[in-house]
């Protein structure tokens, strides 16, 4: 075979492909969810205006599967320049080499909801900046409570009394109080990890080297989770429920009480505008405080971002107190940014107050792996496979077993 | 001389193949006995994966998924095709109608049964209450003991019409002297099927059921949107296990070397198979 045309071909194609990533210069491509679209795309409008030499190239993602399609992005190494990612993705992205670190981003780090700051950052360095957090709270309807005749204004405060009122609500036959036991594992972790923290155990100890879940502390907590499903106070699908689930089964009427965050309320109110909604805070065992898992999203520049200094400095324009106010979901990692009149709608006031009690969940490279284990345990006891201590005895000893490693 | 036109000819797909397969394979090969950073780790990949009960649940679980699939699909298949090559009005309106679980993407139709087995929206449970056939709800995805049975009818659903219309075509195939010699001889309709037919589609059976071994061995589709392997990994099969600890625990390494094993013991069962289905072809005859 002549060998001039084969060169030609080469060089054409090499050719080719400089040019593709020559006009990558100026343009940042990002990744932003779904239900930030209309108000991302009025930040990027702004962002052009205000700096003509740079094209914000928007991305469209949905969360089902976003976890993989964001780590195939990572290791293909055709990466987009920024993604969001929520908080606990980031330290698996932070130890694996595929995000960069952006201390030198971050402005007034002082501003940021400390919790935030700590679940974004490993070996010293900060990994992400955060955006919007979020906490769970429980979501009650005002109705059914007083179908089952209690006083819909006086809410449980401790563990006894919201085990008392979803006792009384299943009577009227309503789930009371619906817990998850399916779906993403995450969904799970949200809602029962805070028991187990409010009782003073975990699920691996502070320094994440032993396994402590089936310490007393944390398996009273776990028997208390599990119990509204044995006790017949969750709904009958609790096993394959998340929290999406559960939300259908509120909208449903199905469902008295559960737990969530804010993004809850706008759906329910579209989906059933008559239901007269309440919210109070996670209840606590009788003389502890409350906890839950702080939530929420985080902006990441990947390792192999085409151009990462144009992307920084769209970073800081998104970063602006007023622009992380405008743009978040739920709530803004931003202290200032707390200030807007879109934070002090009264529904939120309860979903603000247990902000404070929100910690991160512990960082290690097995997390995921962790939080499977746990997660298998409770199922195994919502069967019936095993009681609570025998559950909790193998998924500690699985969870050591890849502390461990 | 002519060998090497023919190497020439077949070069380019050879190239193409070498990429697509040999190669992850052997990087798969590569990873599972190295880290995250690329160093040597000899076995310790494999020690990691094999030591949780939770491999061993998925290797069980596997072995059940993939005989029950196979067995019923097999055995429905077949005896749909044997009623499929029978005259009768409308047949080939209902040869049609037969294939459409085989035609619907394998999402949508998981997605459904999902939908439909769902303990509280559920059609199934809806249908069942109402008419008072149970008192309450039945956890068809949540029982422990019912929910890979209910799975394995899905899978069974959803192939069975392939079975079907393979050992369809390798009915029309048997000449029509066969049976008219066997009926002279006094045959009935369960001597045709057991003498003529079963033999005649023989072959195609063999390579149906190759295939539905290997497609069952791979599956995750119906398992991963209807109970992503769970409640407590009662669904969990092998290839599931895989995929969560490559691309939900991000350990990539380990991943491999739950792929290594699980091919190792594929290519055996295949290998074992091949040579059983091809080792008596005189049985037949």
């Amino acid at each position: 075979m002549n060998t001039l045309p084969r060169t030609a071909m080469l060089a054409l194609a090499v050719s080719t492909l400089t040019l593709t990533t020559a006009a990558y210069a100026g343009e940042v491509v990002w990744w932003t969810p779904n239900w930030g679209e209309a108000r991302a795309k009025e930040l990027v409008e702004k962002f052009q205006a205000a700096n003509p030499g740079i094209t914000i190239k928007m991305e469209v993602t949905v969360s089902d599967g976003l976890p993989a399609r964001v780590l195939t992005a990572l290791q293909s190494g055709a990466a987009p320049d920024i993604i969001e990612v929520q908080h606990g993705w980031v330290n698996g992205y932070a130890q694996n080499d595929l995000v960069i670190p952006l201390d030198d981003t971050i402005q007034d780090a002082n501003d940021y909801t400390k919790a935030a700051l700590d679940y974004v950052s490993w070996g010293g360095k900060l990994w992400a900046i955060p955006y919007r957090i979020e906490t769970h709270a429980i979501i009650y309807n005002k109705g059914l409570w007083k179908a089952a005749g209690l006083d819909p204004e006086k809410v449980p405060q401790t563990w006894a009394e919201l085990v008392d009122d979803a006792a009384k609500i299943a009577a009227s036959g309503v789930s009371g109080f619906a817990i998850t036991g399916g779906g993403e594992v995450g969904n799970t972790i949200f809602r029962s990890l805070p028991f187990i923290w409010m009782n003073g155990g975990g699920i691996v100890s502070d320094d994440v080297k032993t396994a402590i879940v089936n310490q007393p502390a944390a398996v009273e907590a776990v028997k208390f989770y599990t119990d509204f499903y044995k006790n017949g106070q969750s709904p009958a699908s609790t096993l394959q429920n998340d929290g999406a689930a559960n939300r259908k089964l509120f909208i449903a009427q199905q469902v008295a009480a559960y737990q969530s965050g804010q993004f809850d309320v706008p759906s329910i109110l579209k989906e059933a505008p008559s239901t007269e909604i309440g919210v109070f805070a996670i209840p606590h065992p009788e003389g502890k405080n409350t906890a839950a898992i702080l939530g929420g999203w985080s902006y990441v520049i990947p390792k192999d971002a085409k151009n990462p200094g144009d992307a920084k400095t769209f970073l800081q324009f998104l970063s602006t107190s007023e622009n992380q106010a405008f743009f978040t979901d739920t709530f803004p990692a931003r202290i200032s940014s707390m200030d807007a009149d879109r934070f002090k709608d009264p529904i939120l006031s309860v979903f603000k107050s247990m902000l404070p009690y929100g910690r991160p969940v512990p960082i290690h490279k097995n997390w995921v792996q962790i939080t499977q284990a746990y997660f298998d345990g409770i199922q195994r006891i919502l069967t019936g496979d095993q009681d609570v201590q025998a559950a909790m005895d193998q998924a500690n000893e699985e969870i050591q077993a890849l502390l461990d490693q | 001389m002519n060998n090497r036109v023919g190497l020439y000819f077949a070069l380019p797909a050879l190239i193409v193949l070498f990429m697509l397969i040999a190669y992850p394979v052997a990087y798969t090969g590569l990873l599972s006995v190295t880290d995250k950073t690329g160093a040597w780790v000899g076995g310790s990949n494999f020690a990691a994966m094999l030591k949780p009960k939770v491999t061993t649940q998925a290797f069980v679980n596997t072995l059940w998924w993939v005989g029950g699939s196979i067995v019923f699909q097999v055995i429905l298949g077949t005896a749909a095709a044997v009623l499929l090559n029978q005259n009768f009005w409308g047949r080939a309106a209902i040869r049609s109608i037969t294939l459409i679980p085989w035609v619907v993407p394998g999402i949508v139709a998981a997605t459904t049964w999902a939908w439909m087995f769902h303990t509280e929206f559920g059609i199934i449970n809806y249908m069942m209450t109402s008419t008072h056939l149970v008192a309450k709800p039945v956890g068809w995805l949540t029982e422990p003991n019912l929910v890979l049975p209910v799975l394995i009818a899905i899978n069974v659903w959803k192939l069975f019409p392939f079975v079907a219309i393979m050992v369809l075509a390798g009915l029309q195939s048997i000449p029509n002297d066969l049976y008219e010699a066997a009926r002279v001889d006094g045959a009935n309709f369960w001597h045709e099927v057991w003498h003529i037919m079963l033999p005649g589609v023989r072959p195609v059976l063999t390579a149906v059921t190759l295939l539905l071994v290997i497609w069952a061995l791979n599956s995750i589709t119906i398992i991963y949107a209807i109970t992503r392997g769970g409640p407590a990994n009662k669904t969990l099969i092998t290839p599931i296990q895989i995929f969560r600890q490559a691309f939900e625990s991000f350990s990539f390494n380990q991943a491999a070397a739950l792929s290594v094993m699980f091919f190792a013991v594929v290519i055996v069962i295949v290998f074992i198979y091949i040579r059983v289905s091809s080792a008596e072809p005189g049985v037949a005859r």
